[in-house]
């Protein structure tokens, strides 16, 4: 008990009494523990939070009707997207598609989930606003230059229903969507005004999901729609999917390698410093060894010093690393990050493992020193 | 005199110059290669993103999309109006033609398939065509290259395939076709019989489509030299305010507006151009591909930002924690050099000479090692060297200046304002 006293009390004198020099090792430790859970915990959490933008290129999966001409259910829809773990949905955008008439000239409409058209296809460039309530239609830039629509103008929307009734219904344009794409020549109202219009329902061309999830998950959604919904056949759509994956591996490999090189090379610093902070100690090791100490006794001593400094440092690199991470996270992708708690036992090992090998390489040089000569000066 | 003490004290104290120069080196190298590798990051995503496909899409003024409407309004709004292949190669002289990735000319008809009912599409297109540009240069571009993500099984055509087609999977898997069965199409009257090179997967409308090389679509359709529509991949910069007023009305810009403008490689700038050299052409950013790009560009970029800085801050912190140490440790020698009678300034200068001397070893070292450090992280993520930027020399030199000064001058300041006397006497 005494022997383990004297000890602490050896280390906790020694730690305050070369404040200056402590401070600078701590600061040093610190510093490295900090690059070390910030870089790993944004290593982490890129491919979540990249994921997510990479949903901007729009879905990812469509389900499509079984068979030539046949249409998927609501109910058939449903059971597709229960099987679709809820956290990676995006967005689901069910979509009908019709021909209409405006003036006598045939047009798509497609009837849709506004709201989530806005999360599946993020790149429409809408002039005017989106949609809001029943009556008002989104139309596509080049319906708008055949017809000369602006936004705020109505029209009359006329074509036979299921039962081959004719119908005639206004509408207003809220806005003139523009994509670049196929989406230019259609109009798009919402589901119920179609359905209303139409006069039946649960008649769905293509349910477009943008899903964040890694390739292997979305195959695995696909294998399953495809066994257990009948009716529905799931379909990557490669393009979306495949390329995400080749960009998002790339991705993941540069600040891998980025994060190994970092971390190399301030490990090294952090090494490099505590060993300057030690070998200035010679001379006092010396005077231990002239007094009857053991070489395992100071090994001892400078091993309980580096670990304490070790875990301070550490903690105080956890803390600051994590706040490093947030900031970037919050900076880059408005996002917050998860914490990692792994990261705390880790973090700490690593920082206590380098001060402990960096104290005890110079200390061993040392002890095997006569002390007479170190005492001396030479 | 100042110079062999300083040239003593490096050599004599040379294990420990060599650790600060080692450590110098270190930081350097990881300065050099971060920056390196963070001013290309930007062009190598670009080209990773090139994956996704054309960002530019180029038709016929006047033509309309309806065609692509699940093959309704035939007839209606359908104009005949066509792009002069001739004019393809024009593409490769805009302002920003190295911006230019590839194009990919299409003729698209409609064709009956094994003589049934029901037409599919038929389409032309260059494979992998070698081009001679008018400016003596000279590219090989074709959908080859754009389609990275189709799965064939069987191999890709090339432009001298007279009687081969690639079929899409949607088709095949009705038709029952296999890889080398033999396929009879009919348009307008004409027939011709085609050999099934292979049969392809893209996830999208292309699977019910059927390719061909360019000039049979236009031999059997007899539209010689015509093509319906280009698709063009392009190195583009994100978007910003000024270009989208561009984007809605060029004629909302000032001059000098209009040549930044004009001068960036803006989608909307590059369809522009691309509109100036090919007759009656509209180009059109395809916004799924164009925006996404760019969101993801500045994402990477600004990501690749922040950790070059927070590597950066720790390894200075780090270097100047490692001079501090080396600095302070040597108390007694200039506790006795004030003893002896030297002034505050002549061993403050002594000191930093010393410091700066090793960190210019130091600096030069890591540079070097740094370009390799760089050139690792390019061949083994992106598989192509990162471009050298000699603007990153003056920036570690400045760093590992201000790095060394930061290090040495609060602790040289320690120093001296400690009494000779206590220092000699070891307190």
């Amino acid at each position: 008990m005494k022997k383990q006293t004297m000890y602490f009390r050896m280390i906790i004198s020694s730690l305050i009494r070369r404040r200056s020099r402590m401070l600078v090792a701590l600061l040093a430790v610190a510093i490295g523990a900090t690059v070390l859970s910030g870089l790993v915990t944004i290593y982490y959490n890129i491919p979540r939070q990249m994921r997510q933008e990479f949903r901007s290129y729009g879905a990812n999966l469509i389900f499509v009707p079984t068979g030539g001409d046949s249409a998927i259910n609501e109910d058939e829809m449903k059971k597709a997207t229960e099987l679709i773990p809820a956290e990676d949905i995006v967005g689901i955008a069910p979509y009908r598609y019709e021909t209409i008439k405006i003036n006598e000239q045939p047009f798509m409409a497609a009837g849709t989930d506004l709201e989530q058209v806005k999360k599946t296809s993020p790149y429409w460039f809408v002039s005017g606003t989106w949609p809001a309530g029943s009556g008002s239609v989104l139309i596509g830039q080049e319906v708008a230059d055949l017809i000369g629509l602006l936004p705020g103008s109505s029209f009359t929307m006329t074509g036979t229903d299921s039962t081959g009734k004719g119908f005639g219904r206004d509408f207003t344009v809220s806005g003139i969507v523009q994509t670049g794409g196929t989406e230019e020549a259609f109009l798009f109202l919402s589901l119920s005004d179609l359905e209303g219009l139409m006069g039946n329902s649960g008649e769905l061309d293509v349910v477009e999901c943008s899903i964040s999830a890694p390739q292997a998950t979305l195959e695995g959604i696909v294998r399953q729609v495809g066994e257990n919904v009948e009716g529905v056949t799931p379909r990557l759509v490669k393009r979306v999917a495949d390329s995400e994956g080749t960009v998002l591996t790339k991705l993941q490999a540069l600040v891998y390698l980025v994060t190994v090189v970092v971390l190399l090379l301030t490990m090294i610093c952090v090494a490099t410093t505590m060993m300057a902070v030690v070998a200035e100690r010679r001379r006092e090791i010396g005077l231990k060894k002239a007094l009857g100490a053991s070489n395992q006794s100071i090994v001892m001593e400078f091993l309980g010093e580096g670990l304490f400094l070790g875990a301070l440092g550490g903690l105080l690199g956890v803390a600051l690393g994590f706040a490093f991470a947030q900031t970037v996270s919050m900076n880059v992708f408005t996002r917050s990050i998860s914490f990692q708690p792994l990261l705390i036992p880790a973090t700490l090992a690593v920082s206590i493992a380098i001060t402990g090998l960096a104290c005890l390489i110079p200390v061993r040089s040392t002890t095997d020193v006569d002390p007479a000569i170190v005492l001396r000066g030479e | 005199m100042f110079w062999r003490m300083v040239k003593g004290a490096l050599f004599r104290q040379k294990g420990k110059m060599l650790m600060i120069a080692f450590t110098i080196a270190l930081g350097a190298s990881l300065a050099t290669a971060m920056l390196n590798v963070m001013l290309d990051v930007g062009d190598k995503v670009n080209q990773e993103l090139k994956t996704y496909g054309a960002n530019i899409n180029v038709m016929p003024k006047g033509a309309s999309l309806l065609d692509d409407l699940y093959g309704v309004a035939e007839g209606s709004g359908v104009s005949d109006q066509y792009l002069k292949e001739s004019e393809l190669g024009n593409i490769k002289t805009i302002f920003w033609a190295f911006n230019i990735v590839d194009f990919t000319p299409y003729l698209d008809t409609k064709v009956k398939l094994n003589s049934q009912d029901g037409e599919v599409k038929l389409i032309g297109t260059w494979f992998q065509h070698h081009l001679d540009l008018p400016t003596g240069e000279s590219l090989d571009t074709g959908m080859k290259n754009m389609k990275s993500w189709w799965d064939v099984s069987g191999q890709w055509l090339t432009d001298q395939d007279e009687a081969s087609a690639m079929v899409g999977s949607l088709i095949a898997g009705r038709n029952d076709l296999q890889v080398g069965d033999t396929i009879e199409i009919e348009v307008g009257g004409q027939t011709k019989k085609l050999t099934v090179k292979s049969i392809f997967n893209a996830g999208s409308d292309e699977d019910e489509q059927i390719y061909v090389p360019l000039q049979i679509a236009q031999e059997l359709t007899g539209r010689a030299g015509q093509i319906s529509r280009v698709e063009v991949s392009a190195l583009t910069t994100p978007d910003n305010e000024l270009s989208r007023r561009a984007a809605q009305n060029i004629k909302s810009l000032s001059i000098k507006e209009y040549e930044i403008w004009y001068c960036t490689a803006y989608v909307s700038s590059i369809c522009y151009q691309i509109e100036e050299v090919i007759t009656d052409s509209v180009a059109k950013p395809i916004r799924q591909v164009a925006e996404s790009e760019g969101a993801i560009l500045e994402k990477t970029q600004l990501l690749m930002l922040l950790i070059t800085i927070l590597s950066l801050v720790g390894s200075a912190l780090g270097i100047s924690n490692l001079v501090t140490a080396s600095v302070m440790e040597r108390s007694r020698e200039i506790g006795l050099l004030k003893a002896v009678g030297a002034h505050n300034s002549p061993i403050s200068w002594l000191v930093l000479t010393e410091i700066l001397v090793t960190a210019v070893v130091g600096g030069v070292v890591g540079y070097f090692a740094g370009l390799g450090f760089a050139q690792l992280i390019g061949h083994s993520v992106f598989g192509s060297a990162i471009e050298i930027k000699p603007l990153v020399i003056p920036l570690v030199a400045v760093l590992v200046a201000l790095v060394t000064l930061a290090g040495s001058i609060p602790s040289i300041r320690l120093l001296l304002s400690l009494r000779p006397a206590e220092v000699l006497h070891g307190r």
